[in-house]
């Protein structure tokens, strides 16, 4: 059911914006949108996202020491001033770690470097002089450079006056070259000939070697410098998740409570907010309001012809899971109609038919209940979880209408006589089992086309409830009674004359005021015309639940073919291989069973959910409402319990 | 020797289910699961909604097996004793086109949907519901094929 929203115009004294603020974020009633732009707030809405952009990496650096949660650990509980209460203490660490952290990755990069310097240094390790000495005098010209050992022979050609040495072996050899200065000019013309590279020296007293020594030794200490940082960072965040995590969450409702401060509109004494709440939420609004001033104004009133209200639907506790389906594909249109619960019971009946097997039902149901105890998730994991676990539940049923458990026969498990299915078995009879799906298929689409006919008389729109959906109705169930008394004996020829009168007048019906807009007669026809080709639509739309089918025995034979493997495993003659190929096979089907029951419910939910939003949906819904966010708690590690009930009562 | 053309007709039919849509689904879990360890590598918390949208392309190559298997235990290949007429070993062989085919093809074609479904899931994370319903969009044809397929197994008369 769709709840219809207020608009709330709220004025009041500065003083008392942080209190009134805080309050309507306990009772997470008020969407506030916005007014007007203040710098003031926006300053302070930057230092809200900036603490907790600075508490988000101290939970990234502590959390390498943190335990690793359980995958059901349920979220802690506490109050939001608990949580403030936790800054200080984690702003601080933060700081401290990302002290830590900034000096640990400046001695990491030291490291690196003097280990580059190393590296470019070891050819060099023979060469004798000193590396900013050698080279001062003022008659002789110095090359130093690598060479690559193919061209040093080419060296020997060199001018007469220039001397060379070579200090190690390898591809790339280290050389130094010395001429007289006048020289230098044709020595450095015939060095561009060769494979030549000059090298200069590192700003660094000593001989290469020495160098060398002293690098090493220098990284000695910075090494050690490194493992005590480590150590260090390590004892200050081993043991702090909590205190992070929590903090980070006060940051977070801070800020929240920042991008609402920030689209308000102020004066020199007061502020003013605008803002949405649904209808039945008004006197704790009040409440919360007036708890903390008797100075305001507040203004509530109906949404506006061109003001559009975020979409809130309310729903009973079967069917608000199923919000979570809707919610994939669009959440309603807040002036039209909130399909879930009309959606949800089908969604369960074609859900469990896909499945088909009373084993998977049960393994599906226990889980889901298992984790919906264990875990109490919110949200979209806790609406999937109720969905999984109804779906599981009508599992089981269907299982027992086709008669499979685990891939195996009910009959052959419980030693009954045919007994099951109790219904149809796809396998001996298909097309009985196909007329079962198009049948659901065609009570899905038109109860579709019902709610639509529904929408529009509850508009006051007959014409379009009679002619466009009514029409329909008269088509689709016309010609499936035309076609029965040929297919099935028995059944008189006159039910067949009944259903091509009913087809005929919706048809009619079509043809001639589809296009009631238009005054034309010939466009009016061909309007409908137009519109009468749907009918290929309304079959592909029914061949479409052939699906529920084809995923049923996809489940069902898939399983039977996995315990058929693990019959051929037990059925070894001989005994140790026989008992061997029972532990084996126990392993086995676990694993497998276990592997279709996941993929088997990945498909199911996912064609099911495709059954509703494209031929169910298609017909009547109308998508496209806004989510309503309230000022609220947003948090992700720590439920907070300020005013959790919506409803006081 | 004389050729049992029945029991080859069926082997070839099931062994064609089989590959071509298993070669399908290993094509499009393949691409789809390139695109997967992009994302992962740029934002490890996606794992869980990119592995989802992988598996996807998967169930055709299922749905292969599973119509090999009925063929082949139709056929009474997995027991050893088979006499088939070569018109219900062709039959057979016929029968498992449709998987074949539409399972190979459609898994491709569903893999590069989940490439860009998976890329989807990277910008934008709340939209994983739209990704994977646009990539199950396209398993409906394997669905159908898989329904035709089975249809014509079990209608064809042994002996």
């Amino acid at each position: 059911m769709i709840v219809s929203m207020k608009r709330m115009t709220l004025v009041a004294h500065k003083d008392d914006e942080a209190a009134i603020l805080n309050a309507l974020q306990a009772i997470r009633a008020v969407e506030v949108i916005s007014s007007g732009q203040d710098y003031v707030a926006q300053a302070a809405l930057e230092r809200a996202q900036a603490r907790m952009q600075q508490l988000n990496d101290a939970m990234r650096s502590v959390k390498p020491f943190a335990k690793k949660k359980a995958f059901l650990a349920t979220l802690k509980e506490a109050q939001a001033e608990e949580l403030f209460d936790l800054l200080p203490k984690a702003t601080a660490l933060s700081e401290r770690l990302s002290a830590l952290n900034r000096e640990l990755a400046a001695t990491k990069s030291e490291i690196d470097k003097n280990e580059t310097l190393i590296n470019t240094l070891r050819p060099w390790s023979a060469f004798p002089a000193d590396m900013q000495a050698y080279a001062a005098s003022k008659r002789v010209k110095y090359f130093t450079g690598l060479i690559a050992s193919s061209d040093v022979e080419k060296l020997e050609e060199i001018d007469a006056t220039a001397e060379y040495q070579l200090f190690n072996e390898g591809v790339e050899r280290t050389c130094v070259i010395a001429c007289p200065i006048e020289e230098a000019k044709s020595v450095s013309n015939f060095l561009k000939s060769l494979a030549w590279a000059d090298f200069a020296f590192p700003k660094m007293p000593g001989t290469p070697a020495e160098a060398m020594e002293e690098l090493s030794e220098k990284n000695r200490t910075l090494t050690a410098k490194k493992v005590e940082l480590e150590g260090a960072v390590c004892d200050a965040a081993t043991g702090q998740d909590a205190l992070v995590e929590g903090a980070y969450d006060a940051a977070v409702i801070e800020r929240d409570r920042a991008l609402a401060a920030a689209e308000l509109e102020r004066s020199d004494a007061t502020f003013h907010l605008e803002g949405w709440f649904p209808a039945d939420r008004q006197a704790d609004v009040e409440k919360a309001v007036s708890k903390v001033t008797d100075a305001f104004y507040l203004d509530v009133r109906e949404p506006e012809e061109d003001e559009v209200p975020p979409s809130v639907v309310e729903n009973s506790a079967f069917v608000t899971p199923f919000e979570q389906v809707t919610n994939l594909y669009s959440r309603p249109d807040p002036k039209g109609i909130d399909a879930t619960p009309y959606m949800a019971p089908f969604y369960v009946l074609l859900f469990g038919m896909m499945l088909s097997d009373t084993g998977y039902g049960i393994v599906l149901a226990i889980l889901a209940a298992l984790f919906i105890k264990l875990k109490k998730p919110t949200g979209m994991s806790g609406g999937f979880a109720r969905v999984l676990f109804w779906g599981g539940i009508s599992t089981i049923v269907w299982g027992a209408l086709v008669g499979t458990i685990f891939g195996m026969d009910f009959d052959t498990l419980l030693g009954t006589n045919n007994l099951f299915p109790l219904f149809v078995d796809p396998m001996e009879n298909p097309i009985g089992m196909l007329i079962l799906c198009f049948g659901l298929g065609v009570l899905h689409i038109l109860f579709g086309v019902v709610l639509k006919m529904k929408l529009a008389f509850s508009r006051g729109d007959w014409q379009s409830a009679i002619f466009d959906s009514l029409s329909w109705i008269l088509i689709v169930l016309g010609l499936i009674a035309f076609a029965v008394p040929s297919a099935v004996p028995g059944i008189p020829a006159v039910i067949g004359t009944i259903g091509i009168v009913m087809a005929g007048l919706g048809a009619a019906m079509i043809l001639l005021f589809k296009g009631r807009a238009n005054k034309n007669p010939v466009m009016r026809t061909l309007s409908g015309l137009g519109e009468l080709y749907q009918v290929t639509g309304y079959l592909s739309d029914i061949l479409s639940y052939a699906r529920l089918f084809a995923l049923g025995i996809a489940t069902g034979v898939i399983a039977s073919v996995f315990n058929e493997l693990c019959k051929m495993l037990m059925g070894s003659p001989i005994l140790v291989l026989r008992i061997l190929g029972i532990l084996v096979a126990c392993v086995l089907l676990v694993a497998l069973h276990g592997f279709n029951i996941a993929i088997n419910t990945l498909g199911a939910f996912v064609h099911c959910a495709r059954l509703q939003y494209v031929e169910f949906y298609g017909k009547f819904y109308e998508p496209g409402g806004r989510a309503f966010r309230p000022l609220a708690y947003q948090t992700r590690h720590v439920r907070v319990t300020n005013q959790q009930t919506p409803n006081p009562e | 020797m004389d050729l049992q053309w029945g029991t080859i007709f069926a082997a070839a039919g099931a062994a064609m289910a089989a590959v071509m849509a298993g070669v399908g689904s290993a094509i499009g879990v393949g691409l789809a699961g390139q695109a997967s360890a992009g994302v992962v590598s740029e934002d490890p918390d996606r794992f869980g909604s990119c592995l989802l949208l992988q598996l996807l392309p998967g169930t055709q190559g299922i749905y292969g097996l599973l119509i090999a298997f009925v063929i082949a235990s139709k056929a009474g290949l997995l027991s050893g004793v088979s006499t088939l007429s070569a018109t219900a070993g062709l039959s057979l062989f016929l029968a498992a086109i449709p998987i074949a085919f539409g399972g190979l093809l459609s898994a491709i074609a569903q893999g590069k949907v989940a490439v860009a479904g998976i890329n989807l899931v990277a910008k934008k994370p709340e939209e994983q519901g739209k990704a994977m319903l646009m990539t199950v969009m396209v398993e409906t044809y394997a669905v159908l094929s898989l329904l035709i397929s089975f249809l014509l197994v079990n209608g064809v008369k042994i002996g």
